[in-house]
């Protein structure tokens, strides 16, 4: 136990459904993570505030506040990687979750080995920069992946963890052109059959930070057919 | 129909017309000759002085002409100088002077029709004629022709204009709900009929009204199955997800179980798995049958796809063959019912036959005297098993059917639902599955599924979805993202 970091990595869980959560309890602190349990979206919140977790684990069915708004509430603090559960696969659950600033998505019921797969991918450090050049230049767009430090115009720009990695994949190899199942494998550690809605989703939400025009990127751009590229 | 039907009416109307103008003119022609004739005889007895003669006729006619022939007597006096016995025919002078019957014949000089009398006189070989030009009754004809011309093509235009508004006033309410009806087969369940539009009409607006409210009855029992589907998914769901959990903390510790405790562990966990299964297929199938699944087409390169599909569901020694050609091959399908196909397949052949042996994918050319051949892709899967017999080969794509296979399950069994499951996903996706002998004629089943080739050019192009802005996300939640194109070039795989 304890296996992962000198320190236990926090999970934060927020299920209304008692038997889940302390099953889910159980089985993330056998796989060695430490973890607090909230049973609303208001505990969820507060004990964010007292005691910020590494990752937050939200059920999106609960009652008064939805899961989607907790989302939005710890993202407007924290960029702390956010796993998002549903009983329901629909497209609208899982893009309003993504939307809402999750990092990846689980739909119930899960194998908790696969629960701690995807923590250990969105606990993950930016991949080291291949071209040995600490800062990487596109224009007004500046990129430091050792520091994890983004500029717009010399301005900083703020990404969740995810959203830096994905934006580190791409910039590590300007021109390339990345497929979907690529970036799922490089970023989120998927298999073939990841969703690809996951990345469609971060480069959307990507490109409203790092585009001066979204609707019209000139960074982040799509390679039809085949995936993403950063324009060198 | 119409035209043609005017256009005889107006024909026939000018013939008459021209006969009865023709036959009248004639008759008060030679009744007026025959009397002119009469006073021509007489006083050719009394009086040389010709030009007198004629002048005291009555001469209603355009032109006259006496014409006293062949005994020394003046020939030819003429009204109308234009006309003399010159241009009288000759049968007509045949008849009157020689035969000395009276005669009325029509005929043409320069371009004019003209009427002749001709009234034989006392005096042998002599005779009185009148001539008269028809001009007037002819440019009376043609008048009446171009009035009757106009007329039927106003009539005719005027017809069918009315005929079609008339027609379309009828019928076209017939035609909006038959539209809407259409829309509401093809799944469209907001399609709804604008009832004021038939507020007016007695026989429609209840028809309107009825058609609405089956459409609401239709929408709201889909909607009642949906969410009925819904709440399932999440009543089995959540209990399952605290078994799983639970398990895994059991297996975790299995080592510290009695022997016997570990053997019911076992078992436990095996059939949690299956009945996980079960229940995932079960609300998938559902969903088919609820009408509330969605085609999520995304832009794939199909080869790299497949073989990186049967590497990671554990099968990497499985040859995956396919031509060069298709490597940079995209078709526009749903990835995760691919998967879930392709999955199927190859735990199928796990569970039937001593795994999968080989997997291919291939471009299917249309047959050329075909017309519902269309270019495809496929993708089979093949085993070295017993194969499936004829008869067999489309009950095993039904529900809950496992083949002759059914009653010597092993260890590891399957559901039955798989297969069916694969069926909805290709279907839904207008492609389709089926079961065949090997290629290469070995023993053993080859399962494929077709997926309809979708040229990138072909598919819908929606603007750049990843680009939307968070205003537009809406659509994006509904149609998941596809087609996206920018305008820069692609550079597939390589570094520029």
């Amino acid at each position: 136990m304890g296996e992962n970091g000198p320190v236990a990595t926090r999970i934060l869980t927020v299920e209304d459904d008692e038997r889940i959560r302390t099953s889910v309890k159980l089985a993330l602190e056998d796989e060695g993570w430490r973890v607090t349990e909230a049973g609303t979206g208001e505990e969820a919140i507060t004990a964010f505030a007292e005691e910020a977790a590494d990752v937050v684990l939200i059920d999106i069915m609960l009652p008064g506040m939805d899961g989607f708004e907790v989302c939005r509430s710890i993202r407007r603090q924290s960029d702390v990687p956010i796993v998002m559960v549903t009983a329901r696969a629909d497209t609208h659950d899982v893009v309003a979750g993504l939307e809402a600033g999750a990092d990846d998505y689980l739909t119930k019921p899960f194998a908790p080995k696969e629960l701690s797969a995807r923590i250990r991918a969105l606990l993950r450090r930016a991949r080291p920069v291949v071209s040995g050049n600490p800062k990487l230049i596109f224009g007004s767009l500046e990129v430091i992946p050792q520091e994890g430090v983004v500029t717009m115009n010399g301005q900083p720009v703020h990404l969740t963890k995810t959203e830096f990695r994905l934006l580190v994949e791409l910039a590590n190899h300007p021109g390339t052109v990345f497929s979907r199942e690529e970036l799922l494998d490089k970023v989120w550690s998927h298999g073939v059959d990841g969703d690809s809605r996951l990345v469609d989703v971060h480069v959307r939400r990507l490109r409203t930070k790092v585009e001066s025009d979204p609707a019209n990127p000139q960074h982040v751009v799509t390679v039809r057919g085949l995936g993403y590229k950063l324009q060198p | 129909m119409t035209l043609v039907l005017s256009v005889a009416l107006g024909l026939l109307t000018v013939t008459i017309t021209q006969q009865t103008l023709v036959n009248q003119r004639e008759e008060s022609i030679s009744g007026r000759a025959v009397g002119n004739a009469a006073i021509v005889d007489a006083a050719l007895g009394s009086s040389t002085d010709t030009q007198a003669v004629l002048s005291s006729l009555s001469d209603a006619g355009k032109a006259s002409v006496v014409s006293v022939g062949q005994d020394g007597r003046p020939v030819s006096v003429s009204v109308d100088q234009r006309f003399g016995v010159d241009v009288l025919p000759r049968q007509l002078k045949d008849q009157v002077v020689d035969v000395r019957n009276p005669a009325i014949m029509r005929f043409e000089l320069d371009g004019q029709t003209l009427v002749a009398v001709g009234v034989p006189l006392g005096t042998a070989a002599s005779g009185y004629f009148e001539i008269y030009r028809l001009d007037d009754i002819t440019t009376g004809l043609r008048s009446l022709i171009v009035s009757l011309a106009v007329a039927t093509f106003l009539t005719t235009v005027a017809a069918g204009v009315l005929g079609y508004w008339a027609s379309g006033l009828t019928l076209r309410p017939l035609a909006r709900i038959s539209e809407a009806a259409e829309a509401v087969a093809v799944g469209q369940l907001d399609t709804r009929i604008d009832e004021r539009d038939y507020a007016s009409d007695r026989d429609l607006a209840p028809l309107a009204m009825n058609f609405n409210a089956m459409v609401d009855a239709l929408q709201e029992r889909i909607d009642r199955d949906t969410r009925f589907a819904s709440d399932v998914s999440h009543e089995l769901r959540s209990p399952l997800t605290t078994l799983n959990a639970s398990i895994h903390v059991l297996v975790n510790n299995r080592d510290e179980m009695p022997e016997r405790a570990q053997h019911a562990l076992d078992l436990l966990d095996a059939d949690v798995d299956r009945f996980t299964q079960l229940v995932e297929d079960l609300l998938e199938i559902s969903r088919f049958d609820a009408g509330a699944v969605r085609f999520e087409p995304e832009e794939l390169a199909i080869v790299p796809l497949v073989h990186a599909t049967v590497a990671n569901l554990g099968y990497p020694h499985v040859e995956v063959e396919s031509d060069t050609e298709l490597d940079q091959l995209v078709i526009s399908c749903d990835k995760r019912r691919l998967v879930r196909i392709l999955a199927n397949f190859l735990h199928n052949a796990d569970r039937y036959a001593d795994g999968p042996t080989r997997v291919w994918i291939e471009r299917h050319d249309p047959d050329p005297f075909n017309p519902f051949d269309e270019l495809t892709v496929r993708i089979g899967v093949e085993d070295s098993g017993p194969g499936v017999p004829l008869d067999e080969r489309e009950r095993i794509f039904d529900r809950f059917n496992r083949g002759d296979q059914g009653g010597s399950r092993g260890a590891d069994i399957g559901v039955g639902l798989g297969l069916a499951l694969a069926a909805e996903h290709a279907s839904l996706q207008g492609g389709r599955v089926w079961v065949e002998d090997r290629t290469d004629g070995g023993e053993g089943a080859c399962f494929v599924v077709e997926l309809p080739f979708v040229d990138l050019e072909d598919v819908l192009i929606s603007d750049d979805l990843a680009a939307a802005t968070p205003e537009a996300t809406g659509m994006l939640t509904l149609t998941g993202e596809h087609a996206i194109i920018t305008p820069h070039e692609a550079s597939p795989g390589g570094t520029a």
